[in-house]
Formats: structure tokens, C-alpha cells, sequence
């Protein structure tokens, strides 16, 4: 648990590669490693704001390491992770963020592990500040955030349907604009995010829950090969 | 294409909406149901609508006067057989569509489109047993509620349909501020099928009836997705055994799609008569507090 009333911006660690959404807000504000770069750093910090991009597998063996090097306490993305693991098998980490998937209303939730951490909650706010977004309280992490499994599941349908040729990419983007108000057509949205980001959030939850309702539709694969 | 009269059959509120916007478009409009007195109730909405428009500054006085002229309520034995469209919004019920348009192919002109708003049925099955000229003049025209604002127009094409047909209507559509879309004659079209897991994947998310979680969630989805209405808010104001009957529709006509599958509390609130607004009470309550 963390034990510190406040932390002093210049001492903490952003863990973040150059495709965050956020890299270049981030590199002004923070000290910045890559993933790499962190694993083999001694150097002391007070918190470390992990932004990699992992799985939960990927992210608990990163995590290990990293608290080789260091005792400070972790808020880490875990959009791609089953979230609930995370937290249950790394006690440093004290609040997971969901940064990955664009946001059209630039906002993205986070969930604090402990209620009452206000120094801790403090750092979220004011990272959020300095990225330009709202950060949107999560309370009970169990599978996963609740944004980036709805879109994507939202996204990969849409794929389906242009795998079956059920409509145009273009049609399918503005029936859903113009029929129920979405902010974004399912294929552009999916390209904000990126969708090698959806399939690997998808991969994940089919994964961890043997669940065949988030297995990826062949187009989506296939698109997001493209753009990996 | 020219489209110069057509003629509503059901008039619910799909059903007036639509045959108030053809209104709009300067064409000629019979307005039919099973129930006369409710068609003529129907349109007596649609009249007072076209004057609040004309009250609001949105319609000058002599349209309104005129579009009054052109939409009456007809019944079923007086319809007229030469008009050019007739599009279909009765009850979700197989049996009451395929019989129906039996009737209209028998009755209307040969040139006459058929055309069903389903939003849950194959337009290929509901033409399936009308004469073979008729099927290639048989189309999908999905509206969305209400039809005087909403802009999407989904249109079907069944294997049968003559594609021309599409591609005019669609042209049509488009000329007239409308956004058509065409899709290809599949479970829940292009909306309802892309849309079932914004609702699925909340109702997973939130698991169990947790009025909390269900704020939550909207919460985030708009705050973070940007959606107008989070799924749970939405599927109150639909009515949850609509959403629900949709849901099921199409996991059944998907041969049980895992995807589509409905979640149990779908069903316990459908169950627990928790059906929304309309019921004061769903995943929220709506009941005032005295």
C-alpha cells in the first residue's frame, strides 16, 4: 500500500512506447522509458505510470521485473489485461488506467485500488490534466474496462459483416451514425484505435474466458496484420 | 425513379412517421390499418404535427395546407391497386406479412414495389411465395423511429430483388435528405445487428441486476465513447422485451450465434415485468418518489 501523502511530478516514471496515444503530451511532462529501458533502470522513482501495452501474460512477467528494480508504487494500463489478475497477482500496482483505445470524448477510466489513496488519485488527475482528458472512475475492475470491450466487440461485428458482404465499409459506418447517433462509424473508430489494439483485446478476452463470442472475425485479423 | 403515390399499411408509429415524411415529399399518401378509427387517429396526429411545424416556423402555412390534401386514411378494400409503392409496418408476425402481401401481389398493378420496414424478418422469405415478377419488385425499407428525423434509410436487397430497384431507391432517398444504406438481406440488417453488442457486452460487464453498475457503465460509454446513451438508459427507454425479442430474433435466425446470444437478465427483467419507462421501472426506476 502506498504510504506517501503526495508525489513530486519529477519523480516519477512513465513507462510508454513512441505509438501511445499519449508519447508525445507525456514526453514534456514526464521522464519517459521505453519498456526496455525500464527493466534495466536502477535509477529511484517515487511512482511509476505504466503505460505498456501488454497482455496479461506479457504484463505480469514485465511487472515482476520491474519491481526487481524498484519498491514505488505502480499505476499500470491494463486495457489489453484481464485487469482483476493483474491487480490480484501484483500487490504494487495501485490503480489500473485504460489509456489505449482513442477516445472521442478524450476521457478514459481508471480504477483505484485503494478508495482512500487521495495522493495516488491525485497522480491520475493530474496525469490525465496534462494529457488533455477527463479520467472516468471504474470501481471494481473484474475482466476488463468497460469501454474497450464494448467498442471492440462493437468493431468486430462490423468486420464480420463486411467479411459476409452484408454492406459497404462506408454504409456500414454511416448506418451507424445516422441510425443511432454513434459518434464514430465502427471501421473509422476502429482505425482511431488501431485494430491490431481490438484483436488484441479480443484475442485476450477469448483467452482468459473460453468465451467463442470474442473470437476475431477473419477481416478484422486480417486488417489488423495489415496495419501491425 | 418516379414515385407519385403510395400507400402505408399500419399505422403505428413506424407507420405514421413514415407516411408523414412521403407526405412531406409532395407525394400523394393512403394511410391504411385494420383499424380504421386508429388510422384516422393517426392521421389526426400527423395533422397536428404538420401544425406545430408550421407554429415553430419549420413549414410555411400554404405546405401545410397542401400536404393535408394529399395523405388520407383508406381501408384495406379501397386502397388504390395503381399506386407506385406500398411499404408495409404492421406487426412483427410472419403470418400477418406473408398473408398481406399474398393480397397486395393479387391486388396491386404489376409494376407496383412491395415493400416491407421489418426490422427481424428475411425480405427474401416474405417474398418467397408472391409470383416471380413480383419478387424482383419485392424490397426491404427499413425506417428508423422517428422517421421524419432520422435520416438512415436501410434498404434490402433479397436474393430475388431486381438490383436496379436498390440502386434507384437508394438514389431516390439520397436526393431527399435521407442517407440509404444498401445491405444485403441478413439478420437485423446493418443497425440492429452491429448495435447488439453494445447492449450484450454491457449486460456481461454489469452481470447481475446492480443498479449502481448499470450507472456506471452508461457513465463510462458516454464519457468515454462518446454514445448519446449508455445501454442501459437506452434499453429502458426501447423497452427492455423489445430489445430483448430482438436480441433472440436474430440469435435464432443466426443458428444460435454465440455472439448474439441474449443474457439472462435480459430475460429476468422481461420476467420481473421490469420492461423499462413504459413500466416506470427497468434497470432504473422511473416511479415518482411521493
Amino acid at each position: 500500500m502506498n504510504q506517501k501523502n503526495n508525489f513530486d511530478r519529477s519523480n516519477i516514471m512513465v513507462i510508454a512506447q513512441p505509438d501511445h496515444p499519449f508519447y508525445s503530451t507525456i514526453l514534456k511532462n514526464y521522464q519517459v522509458k521505453s519498456i526496455d529501458e525500464a527493466m534495466n533502470s536502477f535509477e529511484t522513482c517515487e511512482l511509476v505510470i505504466d503505460l505498456s501495452p501488454l497482455r496479461t501474460q506479457k504484463k505480469f512477467l514485465f511487472l515482476k521485473e520491474l519491481t526487481k528494480t524498484t519498491k514505488a508504487p505502480i499505476l499500470s494500463d491494463l486495457t489489453l489485461c484481464w485487469g482483476e489478475w493483474i491487480i490480484k497477482y501484483c500487490p504494487q500496482v495501485q490503480a489500473g488506467l485504460s489509456t489505449l483505445f482513442y477516445s472521442p470524448k478524450s476521457a478514459f477510466e481508471y480504477c483505484l485500488i485503494n478508495k482512500n489513496d487521495k495522493a495516488i488519485l491525485n497522480v491520475i488527475f493530474e496525469f490525465a490534466d496534462l494529457v488533455g482528458h477527463k479520467c472516468i472512475e471504474h470501481k471494481d475492475l473484474k475482466l476488463s474496462f468497460h469501454y474497450p470491450r464494448t467498442i471492440a466487440m462493437i468493431i468486430n461485428e462490423a468486420y464480420f459483416a463486411l467479411g459476409e458482404n452484408l454492406a459497404k465499409a462506408q454504409d456500414i459506418d454511416l448506418a451507424m451514425k445516422n441510425g443511432v447517433n454513434y459518434p464514430l462509424g465502427p471501421i473509422e473508430w476502429g482505425d482511431k484505435i488501431g485494430l491490431h489494439n481490438v484483436a488484441q483485446l479480443l484475442d485476450e478476452l477469448n483467452t482468459v474466458t473460453k468465451d467463442d463470442r470474442y473470437r476475431l472475425s477473419t477481416e478484422l485479423k486480417l486488417n489488423a496484420l495489415k496495419n501491425f | 425513379m418516379e414515385l407519385k403515390k403510395i400507400i402505408i399499411i399500419g399505422a403505428g408509429t413506424m407507420g405514421q412517421g413514415i407516411a408523414q415524411w412521403f407526405t412531406q415529399q409532395n407525394l400523394e399518401v393512403e394511410l391504411v390499418d385494420l383499424n380504421y378509427d386508429f388510422a384516422q387517429e393517426s392521421l389526426k396526429k400527423i395533422f397536428q404535427s404538420f401544425d406545430k411545424l408550421k407554429n415553430s416556423g419549420k413549414l410555411e402555412a400554404d405546405a401545410v395546407e397542401s400536404f393535408k390534401k394529399k395523405i388520407y386514411v383508406k381501408k384495406m378494400n379501397e386502397i388504390d391497386s395503381n399506386a407506385d409503392l406500398v411499404i408495409e409496418a404492421i406487426i412483427e408476425k410472419m403470418e400477418a406479412k406473408t398473408k398481406l402481401f399474398s393480397d397486395l401481389d393479387l391486388l396491386m398493378k404489376k409494376n407496383t414495389i412491395l415493400a416491407s420496414n421489418t426490422s427481424s424478418f428475411s425480405i427474401t422469405q416474405l417474398a418467397a411465395n408472391l409470383s416471380l415478377e413480383r419478387q424482383s419488385r419485392f424490397i426491404g425499407i427499413h425506417f428508423f423511429n422517428p422517421a421524419t428525423i432520422m435520416k438512415l434509410v436501410e434498404v434490402i436487397k433479397g436474393i430475388e430483388t431486381d438490383s436496379d430497384l436498390a440502386t434507384s431507391l437508394i438514389d431516390w432517398f439520397n436526393q431527399r435528405k435521407k442517407i440509404a444504406c444498401l445491405c444485403s438481406d441478413s439478420p437485423g440488417f446493418i443497425v440492429n445487428r452491429v448495435a447488439r453488442n453494445f447492449y450484450g457486452e454491457a449486460l456481461r460487464a454489469a452481470g447481475n441486476f446492480d443498479p449502481e453498475k448499470f450507472s456506471e457503465i452508461d457513465s463510462v460509454l458516454k464519457e468515454v465513447g462518446g454514445f448519446k446513451m449508455g445501454p442501459f438508459e437506452l434499453m429502458d427507454l426501447i423497452g427492455i422485451d423489445i430489445n430483448f425479442s430482438v436480441t433472440q430474433s436474430i440469435y435464432d435466425s443466426t443458428f444460435q450465434e454465440v455472439r448474439f446470444k441474449p443474457h439472462s437478465l435480459q430475460r429476468d427483467m422481461v420476467n420481473a415485468r421490469r420492461l423499462g419507462r413504459k413500466t416506470g421501472k427497468g434497470f432504473y426506476s422511473y416511479e415518482s418518489k411521493e
